[in-house]
């Protein structure tokens, strides 16, 4: 029904709401200065007199404005700022076009031939570009997946996003207090946040955290995380790593559910600075507004969606359910509905309650409204876990193509790499000079579990193109049409 | 996908892809000329020997990462083939890339030198053996075999598909390899591949010529490009140093003609050789060098043929070897149109159409420079070769001098050679 009403209603109404208390405080200023004005100043002046100050009540009030004050001050969380942050660029050696994949696959898959055309059905449509990469490991026909391999690979990722982080923040390995590591499938002994603490080696003192199993939204979670201990942990800074270390993981069976993820699934990897010091303030690139996180466990469909588990050949693989698009809306209503009231100016608030109420008492068969996200964000960062998912996300959220389009291309360039990808994401916005100081992003993650997880961050400061980034040589290239069906 | 042949002595196989760097234009493609085309099922085999040095320290990406960076000019050899709907083969520029081997060889170096000394074809252990077909677009053209041995030598086998282009664009794609190794950014000479809208073969009209005498054409072999041989083919080498070439080549003079260590070693197989097969003679050959100019689309080769009016044992090896010196019936064009006639849908050999000898005694193999390296010994050999046989006259390793000789006979006729020569020649 909001739909109907020409759009300069729709418009004067948003600003009238969001405006509301400068709309009632003009009048009642107005008001008053008339008021003051019809009295004389002489009447001003006995009014002024007439009240008596006594020398303990103003110390009294003052007091109390003070203890006021200061409990405000005290209770208010502190700020967390995203200092900067960098992104793992695969080495050349890494690439793997789709003909390659195919022929690999073919070679490797030769007894079961229903597999390898799902697989190329798959990559056709998968939104992914011929520059992904995967690691050395993977290249091999068969795959060659040794602990030591996917150690190398986690090596490789994760100490050069954090020495690219460490040029750009100048920070020294001494000054991290926080380190949160999050890598879904491969959980080695000693851990990877150990193995980083060992390679930089970090103070003895630093908490260091690993996160392992959770999913592409690990990467949100971890910054929950380190938002929370900078809270209790003044004048600090945090490293976050999120990666997925692909090389233990490649499935190795023939079971179509199955294969899914060795199709999107890419190297990547991102290294965060946060930090809540006050001599960061004006240099971080970014302020931390919100993190809702949404869990979907509860439900057993949700829980079963994206499980791990062995096929009929005892090859263990990751299986994804056929009703992953419906549980991934289930979970994303869910988190709307806790970050809606957080985010949307009071007009849309306004607005979706009242079809609320009208849906339930006058009519049910009113539409839901769908709140206009496009008011409380300006950049959208929607993990690239596939074009499904982004599909999906551009329809229930009426977004326009260039909002997603930083999904889009990170999902053509380097493929999903899991809790990182939202990282790149941003990169490119940054890469392609959109970002502008006061602009609001809404990050999106989706994992197994099923969590539906979100951050809204402010730009902080002015943004210039980045000219180290792992855009840094394509990006004249983006965007890119991505057909439908790519004809192979 | 074995990880051991030849009973151990070859094991640790592993098997993976190198490719461009970076992403090639999309619908880009490249189409192979007629004389390419009629080259098509024979593969050049090739092995650089290299001592412990040139590879030592170095792991598998660093041997992989100048591929990357070279391979961004060799669009073509990193497609595969499709066919249009004429039939005609071409290659669609898809970045699929060469197959890629590591092995390792439970020999030293100079163990495998003198084994493959008694019995060349243990070389083809060192070289990947993939034919193209039967599923064209899932066949690699260009293969490479990185094998380590025992003492830390290091073998770089080649197969190159001669569809791809001869042996000289092979040792060229080498050549630069070595260049992007030690850090330069060498250009391609000509670079291949083009949008698929334009097309470079000319709608130049057909001419009535005659068939060519060079190549054969062979049973219809669909989407296997390799030709079935009636009789059982062997390979053997030998080398010919500095002091025995000259001898040789002073034995032949006369009337003052000088010969070259190519025309003279030719001349004296072929006699060798026609004497072995006594009734059935061998009195046309085909020669092929290197021609003056640099075409295009990599196949530079200068084929002519000969044919002796009288018998070849009774001949003198002088009259032979002028007769090799003077070939000068050029059957490029011939090829060419022969091919275009049925718009490169037939298959023809070429090698062992008739006793085929190549030059290749002035081509640098020995530049192959890898980390300051020159390699201690290379081998080329072709297969697909037809029952003619063919022999392919190399340059010796720079510190003999001289030649090498491969020779690619039917089985029967290779101890006869090697007695004949030993006798004759004196050469072992």
């Amino acid at each position: 029904m909001p739909e109907m009403l020409p759009k300069y209603v729709k418009l004067g109404y948003q600003y009238l709401v969001d405006h509301i208390l400068t709309f009632l405080f003009i009048p009642i200023m107005a008001a008053v200065s008339i008021q003051i004005l019809k009295l004389g100043p002489e009447e001003i002046l006995t009014i002024w007199n007439s009240l008596h100050f006594d020398f303990v009540q103003i110390l009294c009030s003052s007091f109390l404005v003070t203890l006021i004050a200061t409990v405000y001050f005290m209770s208010k969380p502190r700020s967390i700022y995203l200092v900067d942050y960098a992104c793992y660029k695969p080495p050349i050696t890494s690439r793997v076009p789709f003909w390659t994949f195919m022929e690999h696959s073919r070679l490797i898959l030769k007894d079961n031939p229903k597999s390898v055309e799902f697989q190329m059905r798959i990559l056709e449509r998968s939104g992914l570009g011929e520059e992904t990469s995967l690691p050395p490991a993977i290249h091999y026909i068969p795959p060659n997946p040794t602990m030591e391999a996917a150690r190398g690979e986690a090596e490789a990722v994760i100490f050069s996003a954090i020495d690219t982080l460490m040029q750009k923040t100048s920070i020294e390995p001494k000054d991290i207090d926080i380190l949160i590591v999050n890598c879904s499938l491969f959980s080695p002994t000693p851990s990877l946040s150990a193995m980083v603490v060992n390679k930089y080696k970090l103070r003895s003192n630093i908490k260091s955290f690993n996160l392992s199993g959770m999913g592409c939204s690990a990467g949100l979670i971890s910054i929950d995380l380190a938002r929370d201990l900078l809270q209790v942990h003044p004048n600090s800074n945090a490293l976050v790593v999120s990666t997925e270390i692909i090389t233990p993981n490649y499935y190795q069976g023939s079971e179509r559910a199955m294969l899914l993820p060795n199709c999107l699934f890419r190297m990547g990897g991102a290294a965060i600075l946060l930090s809540n010091k006050r001599g960061d303030r004006n240099r971080a690139k970014y302020k931390l507004v919100h993190v809702v996180r949404t869990h979907k466990g509860a439900d057993d469909k949700a829980y079963k969606c994206v499980y791990e588990q062995e096929d009929p050949q005892g090859k263990v693989g990751i299986n994804l359910s056929k009703d992953l698009m419906i549980i991934a809306g289930e979970a994303l209503k869910s988190n709307i509905t806790t970050i809606g009231p957080l985010v949307l100016p009071a007009s849309e608030q306004l607005l979706f309650l009242f079809i609320l109420i009208g849906r339930k008492i006058f009519n049910p068969k009113w539409k839901p409204y769908i709140p206009d996200f496009k008011q409380a964000f300006e950049h959208f960062c929607i993990h690239a876990g596939g074009r499904a998912v982004i599909d999906e996300l551009q329809k229930n959220l009426q977004l326009s193509a260039e909002h997603v389009e930083a999904s889009r291309m990170t999902l053509h360039r380097f493929g999903n790499t899991s809790s990182s990808s939202l990282w790149y994401e941003l990169s490119y916005i940054e890469a392609k000079g959109r970002m502008k100081k006061g602009d609001r992003i809404w990050q999106i993650a989706f994992g197994s579990g099923f969590k539906c997880n979100s951050a809204v961050w402010k730009c902080n400061r002015r943004i210039n193109t980045p000219n180290i980034g792992p855009w840094q040589d394509c990006i004249d290239r983006y965007p890119v049409h991505i057909p439908e069906i790519v004809k192979l | 996908m074995v990880s051991s042949m030849a009973g151990g002595l070859i094991h640790d196989i592993k098997l993976s892809s190198v490719g461009p760097g970076n992403v090639t234009e999309p619908d880009m493609v490249h189409e192979p000329s007629d004389m390419n085309l009629a080259m098509k099922l024979h593969y050049l085999k090739g092995i650089y020997y290299f001592g412990k040095q040139a590879f030592e320290g170095l792991t598998t990406l660093n041997m992989k990462e100048p591929l990357f960076i070279l391979l961004d000019q060799y669009p073509d050899i990193c497609g595969r083939f499709r066919r249009t709907e004429s039939g005609r083969p071409y290659i669609k520029c898809n970045d699929s890339g060469v197959r890629f081997t590591e092995a390792k060889c439970e020999k030293t170096m100079d163990e495998w030198l003198d084994m493959t000394k008694k019995n060349a074809s243990l070389e083809k252990y060192l070289t990947p053996n993939q034919i193209i077909g039967p599923e064209l677009a899932f066949s690699p053209t260009f293969l490479l075999q990185y094998t380590k041995f025992k003492c830390g030598g290091m073998s770089v086998g080649l197969s190159w598909a001669h569809v791809l282009g001869d042996v000289f664009s092979a040792a060229e794609f080498l050549n630069l390899l070595g260049q992007v190794v030690a850090g330069n950014k060498p250009n391609r000479p000509i670079k291949l591949g083009q949008m698929k809208s334009k097309s470079t073969n000319s709608e130049s009209p057909l001419k009535v010529m005659e068939d060519p005498l060079s190549i054969k054409r062979v049973g219809p072999v669909g989407d296997n490009w390799i030709t079935a041989n009636n009789c059982k083919m062997e390979e053997f080498t030998f080398n010919v140093n500095a002091t025995q070439l000259s001898h040789l080549q002073s034995k032949l003079l006369s009337n003052g003609t000088n010969f070259s260590p190519f025309e003279a070693l030719s001349a004296v197989i072929w006699q060798c050789i026609a004497k072995i097969r006594g009734k059935s003679e061998t009195k046309v050959v085909t020669i092929s060098k290197k021609s003056e100019q640099n075409k295009a689309d990599g196949n530079n080769q200068l084929i002519s043929f000969i044919k002796a009016d009288y018998p070849i044992v009774e001949a003198k090896p002088s009259e032979l070897a002028t007769l090799i010196k003077n070939a000068a019936f050029d059957e490029g064009e011939k090829i060419e149109n022969a091919i275009k006639k049925d718009s490169g849908v037939s298959d023809f050999i070429f090698y062992g159409a008739n006793l085929t000898f190549v030059n290749l005694e002035e081509e640098k193999f020995y530049e192959f420079d890898y980390r300051g390296e020159k390699p201690i010994h290379v081998s080329y050999r072709v297969n697909g070769v037809g029952d003619e046989g063919a022999v392919l006259v190399l340059p010796g390793p720079p510190k003999n001098g001289g030649r090498t000789l491969m020779a690619m006979l039917p089985e029967k006729e290779v101890i006869e050679l090697k007695s004949e020569l030993k006798r004759e020649w004196f050469m072992d």
